[in-house]
């Protein structure tokens, strides 16, 4: 403002200042939004929260019981209830959201290297679009197809008599699992992956890599030893994104995973791959109807609540991650 | 800027009165809630009545009937749906029955099963069975799979009380989220059983249903009610004056013939609805030649 006369200064601002100011207003409504997001979720999060302690987090009792109890507390007219052990749903989570981005990092920088050095042009071609169409579809296409095909296939021809005969009267190994969660969730997020890495990789000078095959080093070795290196911070940047994606995934959880808040155990040998789960924001989705009940609506709340967190703090990790590597080369 | 804010002022004006004018002067929106298993019928319901009172707009949402019959109490919802009977808590209500609905217990079509008793079901459901070997009539030989709903369902909550006896089906129920959706998996899995809605299990969905204690899971031993898991869908209305319109809305699905055809197409089973259509006056000639 200072900047314009007191000519101008009377007859309002000039259009470009406008937009500026506009667009100003506008960042700052996104962040006021963002904002009350937060207070408002945990706001409602606090009674769940205050109840439990530490202990929401940890194991006891199922949860899906512990729901049940909070929703009918009120309609009784009693003392409402609160306490909820969220740990089948957040170890769940962990587990789907962890598999899931591990197979899908070793498939996508594969993938993402063969694309941006190796590929022929044509293959080229044909590949970038199928891989943007593929990110784009919506997640219950995929659950559908989960649904359809995985799950019979993993129920028929994965899981044995036997395999459910040594869980029957705890779980049912029916098809309906961790493994068709992870599988399909590995899909989901690839393609983002895949996209994000390519990017990375053709930022890397050519200059770089045409210096390390002049010295006489081979293509394969030159690409891993200095253009996946350089694109280190666009392959934090591409797991980031796709562990967000992967942690909010709902519809397409809630359809394959079993819905039954079980904690798939280690312990149990190969069948672990096979038991069913439920992950935090399937979980939501299958309580939303029982918002109507205060109790249940404050812990549906604290789900939302740690949901919100986890990804609050990936976006930190995410930057921090970045943060030591960005001397060696491009920025994403 | 003042008559440009004055101009922009007007127009909001005469954008809301557009809006808003024609709902509040003409039709009158009556809302309701209640059960979700009991919305595709009524969301027919409200498209067929169109035709008898076009003036009125219902909105309708699937909260689960309990906290629709609050609703009512708390006289935020005109009407509620309900998908059991009144119980003491529902001080100030009145229930009145609608139409019938059935839950069918399904299976694969390749297991020979054809008729369980419901102490049958109630253990498979707890996991005290777990195996199709020890389950009379069945050719499989493998461990029962079983597939239901999560606690939220309205299904869940009448199943559990009318074969679980109130108690919590067995953490070995694979929990799924739509009715739908448990017909699909019952229909690719030799193993399966689940419980499934009589819209959601007739031919064509895969599926075969079974009869309990020797009665079939279809229209004709429902309407009798002598099939074990038949039910009533309940109209809940404040028992002190009713709004008028959602009585007389409630009297024609209850009675009338153009009722019972929506609530059988939308596969539920019309119980007190007149079985000819209304005799017009001018079209008697023709009925008797």
């Amino acid at each position: 403002m200072a900047l314009v006369s007191p000519h101008r200064a009377s007859r309002g601002p000039l259009p470009d200042q406008r937009a500026e100011l506009m667009l100003g207003a506008l960042v700052c409504g996104v962040l006021l939004f963002v904002l009350l997001l937060l207070v408002f979720v945990f706001r409602e999060a606090w009674p769940s929260f205050h109840h439990n302690g530490f202990g929401w987090f940890g194991p006891g009792g199922n949860p899906d019981r512990q729901v049940q109890a909070i929703f009918t507390s009120t309609d009784l007219g009693q003392k409402p209830v609160y306490t909820f052990h969220a740990w089948p749903i957040v170890w769940g989570t962990l587990v789907t959201t962890a598999g899931a981005v591990c197979l899908s990092f070793v498939s996508a920088l594969f993938v993402a290297v063969f694309v941006v050095e190796f590929a022929p042009e044509w293959i080229r071609r044909v590949l970038e679009p199928v891989v943007r169409l593929l990110a784009s579809v919506p997640s219950v296409i995929f659950g559908l197809l989960g649904v359809l095909v995985l799950v019979p296939f993993i129920g028929q021809h994965v899981i044995t008599d036997g395999n459910r005969r040594s869980v029957a009267y705890i779980v049912s190994l029916s098809g309906y699992s961790l493994l068709a969660g992870v599988l399909i969730l590995t899909l989901m997020i690839a393609p983002l992956m895949i996209a994000v890495f390519s990017d990375g990789l053709r930022a890397v000078p050519r200059g770089w890599l045409e210096g390390s095959l002049g010295l006489g080093i081979n293509r394969w070795r030159t690409f891993w030893k200095i253009g996946v290196r350089t694109a280190r911070p666009a392959l934090v940047a591409g797991t980031v994104l796709a562990t967000a994606r992967a942690l909010g995934e709902t519809v397409m959880l809630a359809m394959v995973t079993g819905g039954v808040s079980f904690a798939p155990n280690p312990a149990d040998g190969l069948i672990f791959f096979v038991e069913p789960t439920r992950p935090l924001a399937a979980t939501i989705l299958q309580t939303a109807e029982q918002l109507t009940s205060a109790p249940m609506r404050h812990t549906i709340f604290a789900m939302a609540a740690v949901r919100l967190f986890s990804a609050a703090m990936l976006s930190l990790a995410g930057w921090a991650a970045k943060q030591p590597l960005k001397r060696y080369g491009v920025r994403t | 800027m003042a008559p440009r804010r004055k101009a922009i002022l007007g127009g909001l004006t005469a954008l809301a009165a557009t809006i808003a004018g024609p709902a509040t002067s003409q039709a009158a929106t009556i809302f309701g809630s209640g059960s979700s298993a009991s919305q595709p019928y009524i969301e027919a319901l409200f498209k067929a009545y169109k035709k008898v009172d076009p003036n009125t707009k219902f909105v309708y949402t699937a909260n689960n009937g309990n906290a629709g019959a609050k609703d009512v109490q708390d006289g935020k919802s005109a009407f509620a749906l309900q998908t059991r009977p009144p119980l003491p808590s529902d001080s100030g209500l009145s229930y009145s029955k609608l139409f019938l609905d059935g839950l069918c217990v399904a299976v694969n079509p390749a297991n020979t099963v054809n008729n369980l008793k419901i102490s049958q079901v109630r253990d498979i459901f707890l996991a005290t069975v777990t195996e199709w070997g020890a389950v009379p009539g069945s050719n499989q030989r493998s461990p029962i799979s079983a597939f239901g709903r999560n606690s939220t369902a309205g299904l869940y909550t009448f199943f559990q009380s009318a074969v679980l006896g109130g108690v919590t089906q067995a953490s070995n129920v694979t929990q799924l989220d739509k009715d739908g959706e448990v017909a699909v998996a019952v229909s690719r899995n030799q193993a399966g059983i689940g419980y499934v809605g009589l819209a959601n299990s007739g031919p064509g969905s895969g599926v075969k249903r079974l009869k309990l204690e020797g009665q079939p899971c279809q229209a004709s031993a429902i309407k009798t009610l002598r099939y074990p898991l038949s039910r009533y869908a309940w109209l809940v209305l404040p028992a002190s004056s009713p709004n008028r319109t959602v009585t007389r809305f409630g009297d024609w699905i209850r009675t009338s013939y153009a009722a019972g055809l929506v609530i059988a197409r939308e596969g539920a089973v019309p119980a007190f609805n007149a079985k000819t259509p209304p005799k017009k006056k001018h079209k008697k000639k023709h009925r008797t030649t």
